[in-house]
């Protein structure tokens, strides 16, 4: 079960995390795509790892969650969605 | 590293491992295979049709046939300009595909023609794309689904495979060195399979970072665009995913037809625009229309990245050049992501590397599979759950095993019986029926005496199917590409000797672990691993 949660929600956090570095990074995201994806492929890796390895369940699924509820509030403050570079 | 946390890494990478393992067995050991698919799909090809090849008509004719006798071929359709070439396109469900399969991509050979100039579809080994699918999806079907099933499932795999790298790294990195030189056995063979994990994991590092993360690029790509659409770029995302990785915007027909000229003609205009280029295969969309265009695709050799594009205009004018230094940073990356994962960018020794690493991998999860198993049933005492695994981590990699070496004396058997038409089809089948059969059979038996068994009947498989091509095809089995793929599998009949020598050594000179077996008892000792007890010192 804390496996499975720590898989799900490290996606989306890799994901925003990438997005974040798109909207700081002074160029186009379109052009550097797929690094992105390369990107957020050794994020969720690495978060898993992260998430998954503490002792204890409960404390580091709370903050994956409330990771991704950080990064999707800094999301809306760049104009990626739907926007231009 | 404290002891408690080192054992928190310990267990992770074992978990992540174990989770793991079973998928990266079978894509491995295919992927082994797969490295040299080119070579694959002639050595499938009987003996029969290669004579008939010589009297097949050119690829030009070939193209001309296709393009008036099938109007969606003229939408698009992939040229490859082989020996006997072929002619590949999407038959879609409205266009009167007739006796035809509507609904999917179909292909014609020059040797697929009667004397009338009439299609006649001929049965035809699907053996390398079987290996292939089994190598990137575990031929699991997709069933009409927008999103392909086996592929995304191998790229979570992937994504597992990778996290398991990570504490693999964590945990090995300090005695690097020390398990560089630890393959001996001194009596003990528990620790020298232990051992011989640890130094194939230690040797092949590179490779399978490179694995994890190009696999988990390319399976995962479906699902993590749909989430990047959704949380970051928005509906945008798609059309600007086209437009990155496209070579050239889709056909905007405006109903006026331009004339083609031969096929040579524009291989020798993309020899001209790009002269360092070998050619693959040729994309034509929007074949006879003014608006269509034509890519000549093909390698550019000494660059990771070799993949090339020459685009060409119906009249041969060059549209685009996509080339190593001559491209987007999107293709300059996706490239060597490709290359690297397939290892087709360093000729005949990078590709028999990839084949030693992919099987050297597929013992490094099958081992790991076995040490989890023994190193939970020592720690925690006896569980079925141990016991269950260990059965289905051995007639799985047995199945898989023994299944597809059945797969290849079908390719080579049926064409010369009267059942002939169902070669594609009893390929796949009887695999899947090995692999079913074997995993129930090790569900009931003593896993020793199954693997003692399996291990004698696997390399005499893959040895039977080069003596069978022999007796069938007599000296055709020694021309270029039949004798590299034969050499390969009396290299993978060797390995599994070996493997067998190794196993019954395990058998003579230690005690087998109670779960081999099946005698795991309340009185079975739990102990810590070797890294336990030196962290624990």
């Amino acid at each position: 079960m804390r496996a499975f949660l720590a898989f799900l929600l490290s996606l989306p956090l890799s994901v925003m995390l990438m997005g974040l570095l798109a909207a700081a990074v002074p160029a186009p995201w379109q052009s550097w795509l797929v690094l992105q994806l390369l990107g957020v492929t050794l994020l969720w890796m690495l978060l898993v790892t992260l998430v998954a390895l503490p002792e204890r369940t409960w404390p580091p699924l709370v903050a994956l969650l409330v990771m991704n509820g950080l990064a999707w509030g800094a999301l809306q403050t760049t104009a990626l969605y739907g926007g231009g570079a | 590293m404290k002891a408690d946390r080192l054992r928190r890494f310990i267990d992770l990478h074992a978990w992540l491992g174990m989770a793991s393992g079973l998928a990266l067995f079978v894509a491995f050991f295919a992927g082994a295979l797969n490295v040299f698919h080119h070579e694959l799909h002639h050595w499938q090809t009987p003996q029969a049709t290669e004579a008939a090849s010589q009297d097949a008509i050119d690829g030009q004719a070939l193209l001309d046939r296709v393009t008036d006798q099938y109007p969606d071929a003229r939408k698009r359709l992939f040229f490859l300009p082989e020996e006997d070439p072929a002619v590949m396109w999407f038959q879609s469900s409205d266009a009167g595909a007739g006796e035809r399969g509507a609904g999917e991509w179909l292909t014609a050979h020059a040797t697929d023609f009667d004397e009338a100039g009439k299609y006649v579809e001929k049965p035809r080994s699907a053996l390398a794309d079987f290996i292939n699918q089994l190598h990137y999806q575990l031929a699991i079907p997709s069933g009409g689904l927008p999103i392909n099933l086996g592929m995304t499932f191998m790229g979570l795999i992937s994504i597992l495979y990778g996290a398991a790298l990570f504490t693999g790294l964590v945990v090995h990195w300090p005695k690097l060195r020390k398990e560089f030189f630890a393959l001996k056995h001194e009596g003990n063979m528990r620790r020298y399979w232990k051992n011989m994990h640890n130094l194939i994991g230690v040797v092949s590092l590179p490779f399978h970072l490179i694995m994890s993360v190009t696999g988990a690029a390319m399976g995962a790509f479906t699902l993590v665009a749909v989430v990047l659409g959704t949380l970051v770029f928005g509906p945008q995302l798609r059309g600007v995913i086209e437009e990155e990785t496209a070579v050239w915007p889709p056909v905007q027909s405006q109903g006026e037809n331009a004339a083609m000229v031969p096929m040579a003609d524009y291989l020798s205009a993309a020899a001209d625009a790009l002269p360092e280029m070998s050619v693959d295969w040729v994309e034509i969309r929007g074949y006879g229309d003014a608006a269509g265009w034509v890519d000549v695709a093909g390698s550019v050799p000494g660059y990771v990245g070799h993949h090339a594009h020459v685009v060409l205009d119906p009249a041969m004018g060059v549209l685009n050049v996509i080339a190593p230094g001559q491209r987007s940073l999107n293709f300059d990356s996706f490239s060597p992501v490709y290359s690297l994962h397939f290892g087709d960018y360093g000729g005949m020794l990078v590709k028999g590397l990839y084949f030693a690493m992919g099987l050297l991998g597929a013992l490094l999860f099958v081992s790991g599979n076995v040490l989890w198993c023994e190193r939970r049933s020592d720690r925690q005492g006896p569980s079925r759950g141990s016991a269950f695994l260990l059965r289905l981590t051995l007639g799985l990699c047995f199945g898989v095993v023994i299944g597809v070496a059945c797969s290849f004396l079908v390719s080579k058997g049926l064409p010369y019986t009267p059942w002939a038409a169902w070669v594609a089809t009893a390929e796949r089948a009887v695999c899947g029926v090995v692999v079913v059969l074997l995993v129930l059979w090790s569900l009931r038996a003593s896993p020793l005496r199954f693997s003692g068994l399996m291990l004698m009947v696997a390399p005499l498989c893959y040895l039977a199917v080069p003596l069978l091509q022999v007796v069938l095809e007599g000296g055709h089995a020694l021309e270029a590409d039949n004798l590299l793929i034969n050499g390969l599998l009396l290299l993978v009949a060797s390995s599994l000797w070996v493997v067998r020598r190794q196993f019954r050594k395990r058998v003579r000179l230690a005690e087998p672990h109670p779960l081999w077996v099946g005698k795991v008892t309340q009185g079975h000792p739990k102990h810590l691993t070797e890294t336990e007890r030196e962290a624990v010192s």
